[in-house]
C-alpha cells in the first residue's frame, strides 16, 4: 500500500461571499512509496506549499482527498501525531527557547519522558553538528545552524514521512549542499519517506529519486522517476535539467513539450 | 567552540552596557539641583541637605499603603484585561462588541473617572480602586491582545504541525510569546498607576501618599512635598526596576 495516495485534489480559495475564486490547485492523483524520497517543482506561486499544507493537514483541500497511511491529515487531525514533521523555507524556531529546547519541542508535545526529551534532542543536534550550541538561542546561531536545529527538531520525533518545503532555500549553496547531504545520508539510514518542494532544479536531481513537475495552478505536469538516471553522466543532468524546466516554463505535459524539444 | 565563547562574552557584555550611563545621568540631575538651590530661595528649590531631613521625619506607613493600592489594583486590572483579552482573541464577534467599549473607556480622562467613583461610591477604598482599575486595566487588555495577534502565523503552523493539544498550544506557543507585551505593560501601567493614585487619594481619604501630599500642601512644607515626590519616584522606580529584573531573566533570548 502507498505511503501517499493523493486523489483528484482540486483546492481553491476565496470561496466566501464576495471573493474572488483563485485556484491553487486544479487536479492531482498520485502516490508515493514508503521510503521513497520525492521531490516537487514547479513555477513560484504553482500550489506547491498549498499541496505540503494539505499534506501536513494544516489545510483541507476543496475536492478529492489525500490519505497519509490510509489518513486524511485534515480530517484525523491528531491520528497522524508524531508521524508525519515538516521543515520549512524559514527556520520557524522559538525565539525564548534554546536550540536544544527548540529540538526538544515536538518530543514534549508527544508526551516523551523529559530524559528521553533531552537526550535524542541532543542526539540530533550533535549528528547535525551543533555540540557545543546546545543551549544557544536561535538570535545566537547563523542561518544555517538555526536550520540545522529546525531539521533535528523535525527529524527527533522520528517521523515516517518527512516534508521539506523550501528548506534548503536561503542558505548560501555551500551551507545547502552540505545540509541536504547530511539529510540524505541519514534518510538512507532510517528510510523516511520524504516529499521535498523545491525551486531548484539541482537539488530536485541530485537529492531525490523521482521528481514530480507541477503546473500553474497545481497539476501533474511530469512524474520522472530517476533510477534511471546516471547522475555522474553530467550531459545526461543537464538534458534532464533542460527538459524539466521545458516543461515548467510552458505548464505543459512532459508528452507535448518532450515531442517538440528532443 | 569558538563561538559559544564569543556568545558568553557577548552576554556579560549586555548586562554591564548602559548601567554606567544611567548613573552618570542621575548624578548629573542632582548635581544641578543641589547648584540651583543655591541660586533659588529654599521654598522653591530647597537643597538636598532640607529635602533629605525632611525624608527621614516622613510617615512611610503612608507610602506602603499606596504601593498595596496600586498593586493590588493593578493585579485586578491585570486579571480583568487578561481575561477579557483571552475571551477577544477567541472569539472575533465577542471582541467586535467589547472594543468599542474599551476604546470609549480608554478616552475619558483619568479625573474624571475620580469624579465619577466620588459621586457612585461611599467607601474611599473601593473609589481609588475603581479608578485605578478603570484607567489601567484597558491598556492591559489592548497590549496583551495585540500579543496574542501579532503571534507570527508561520510559527503558529509550525507549532500545530506538531499536533499539540490546546493547553500544549497555549504554554508552548501563546504565554512565552505574549510574555514581552506583558512585561511592557505592566512597567507602562506601574507609572500610570503611581500617578493617578496620588490624584484618587487626594479626595476623601486619611492615608497614602496623595493625602499625604495635600497636607504637606495645608502647611505650605514646600520640602515635604518634595521629599514625597522624591518617595513616589523611588516606588516607581524600584517596581519598574523589578520588571526589568523579571524581564531580563524572562527575556534573556533577546
Amino acid at each position: 500500500m502507498p505511503r501517499i495516495v493523493v486523489e483528484n485534489l482540486r483546492k481553491e480559495f476565496g470561496q466566501q461571499k464576495g471573493e474572488q475564486r483563485v485556484v491553487a490547485i486544479e487536479e492531482l492523483s498520485f502516490t508515493i512509496e514508503e521510503s521513497e524520497i520525492v521531490s516537487i517543482v514547479g513555477q513560484t506561486g504553482c500550489g506547491k506549499s498549498t499541496f505540503l499544507r494539505i499534506l501536513l493537514g494544516v489545510d483541507s483541500p476543496t475536492s478529492g482527498r489525500v490519505l497519509v497511511d490510509g489518513i486524511e491529515p485534515y480530517k484525523e487531525f491528531d491520528k497522524l501525531k508524531g508521524k508525519i514533521a515538516a521543515v520549512f523555507q524559514e527556520d520557524r524556531l522559538l525565539p525564548w527557547r534554546t536550540a536544544l529546547d527548540n529540538a526538544k519541542l515536538g518530543l514534549e508535545i508527544l508526551g516523551i519522558p523529559k530524559e528521553e526529551q533531552r537526550e535524542r534532542a541532543a542526539r540530533w543536534l550533535d549528528r547535525l553538528g551543533l555540540a557545543g550550541f546546545h543551549n544557544a538561542y536561535p538570535s545566537e546561531l547563523s542561518g544555517g545552524m538555526r536550520q540545522r536545529v529546525a531539521l533535528a527538531r523535525a527529524l527527533a520525533i522520528e517521523p515516517a514521512i518527512i516534508l521539506f518545503d523550501e528548506a534548503f532555500g536561503h542558505l548560501d549553496e555551500v551551507t545547502a549542499a552540505r545540509l541536504r547531504s547530511d539529510f540524505l545520508n541519514l534518510s538512507k539510514q532510517q528510510r523516511y519517506t520524504t516529499v521535498m518542494i523545491t525551486h531548484n532544479l539541482d537539488e530536485a536531481i541530485e537529492s531525490t529519486n523521482r521528481i514530480l513537475v507541477f503546473g500553474r495552478p497545481a497539476k501533474l505536469l511530469a512524474d520522472i522517476n530517476l533510477s534511471y538516471v546516471d547522475k555522474s553522466d553530467l550531459a545526461e543532468v543537464y538534458r534532464l535539467r533542460r527538459l524539466i524546466q521545458s516543461v515548467i516554463e510552458s505548464n505543459r505535459p512532459l508528452e507535448s513539450v518532450g515531442a517538440q524539444t528532443f | 567552540m569558538e563561538r559559544a565563547r564569543e556568545i558568553e562574552v557577548l552576554k556579560l557584555y549586555r548586562v554591564f552596557r548602559g548601567r554606567k550611563e544611567y548613573a552618570i545621568s542621575l548624578l548629573a540631575l542632582a548635581v544641578a539641583w543641589e547648584i540651583a538651590s543655591y541660586i533659588f530661595p529654599p521654598y522653591a528649590v530647597p537643597s538636598w541637605s532640607i529635602i533629605l531631613k525632611t525624608l527621614i521625619s516622613l510617615d512611610f506607613t503612608h507610602a506602603y499603603i499606596t504601593v498595596i493600592r496600586v498593586l493590588l489594583a493593578l493585579a485586578a486590572a491585570f486579571a480583568v484585561g487578561f481575561l477579557l483579552a483571552v475571551i477577544m482573541y477567541l472569539s472575533r464577534r465577542i471582541e467586535r462588541y467589547i472594543l468599542p467599549l474599551v476604546n470609549l473607556v480608554m478616552a475619558v480622562p483619568a479625573i474624571c473617572w475620580v469624579l465619577f467613583a466620588i459621586l457612585w461610591f461611599k467607601e474611599p477604598e473601593f473609589r481609588i480602586f475603581f479608578v485605578l482599575v478603570a484607567v489601567c486595566g484597558p491598556g492591559f487588555l489592548i497590549d496583551i491582545l495585540d500579543g496574542m495577534k501579532n503571534i507570527p502565523r508561520h510559527l503558529r503552523e509550525m507549532l500545530v504541525s506538531f499536533r499539540p493539544s490546546k493547553n500544549q498550544l497555549v504554554r508552548k506557543l501563546i504565554l512565552p510569546a505574549i510574555v514581552p507585551s506583558i512585561l511592557t505593560t505592566w512597567k507602562i501601567n506601574l507609572g500610570l498607576a503611581v500617578r493617578v493614585v496620588t490624584v484618587a487619594e487626594l479626595v476623601g481619604t486619611i492615608s497614602g501618599i496623595g493625602y499625604a501630599l495635600n497636607f504637606a500642601l495645608g502647611n505650605l512644607s514646600l520640602a515635604e512635598i518634595f521629599a514625597w515626590s522624591l518617595v513616589l519616584v523611588t516606588i516607581l522606580l524600584s517596581l519598574q526596576g523589578v520588571v526589568y529584573m523579571l524581564e531580563a531573566r524572562l527575556l534573556k533570548w533577546r
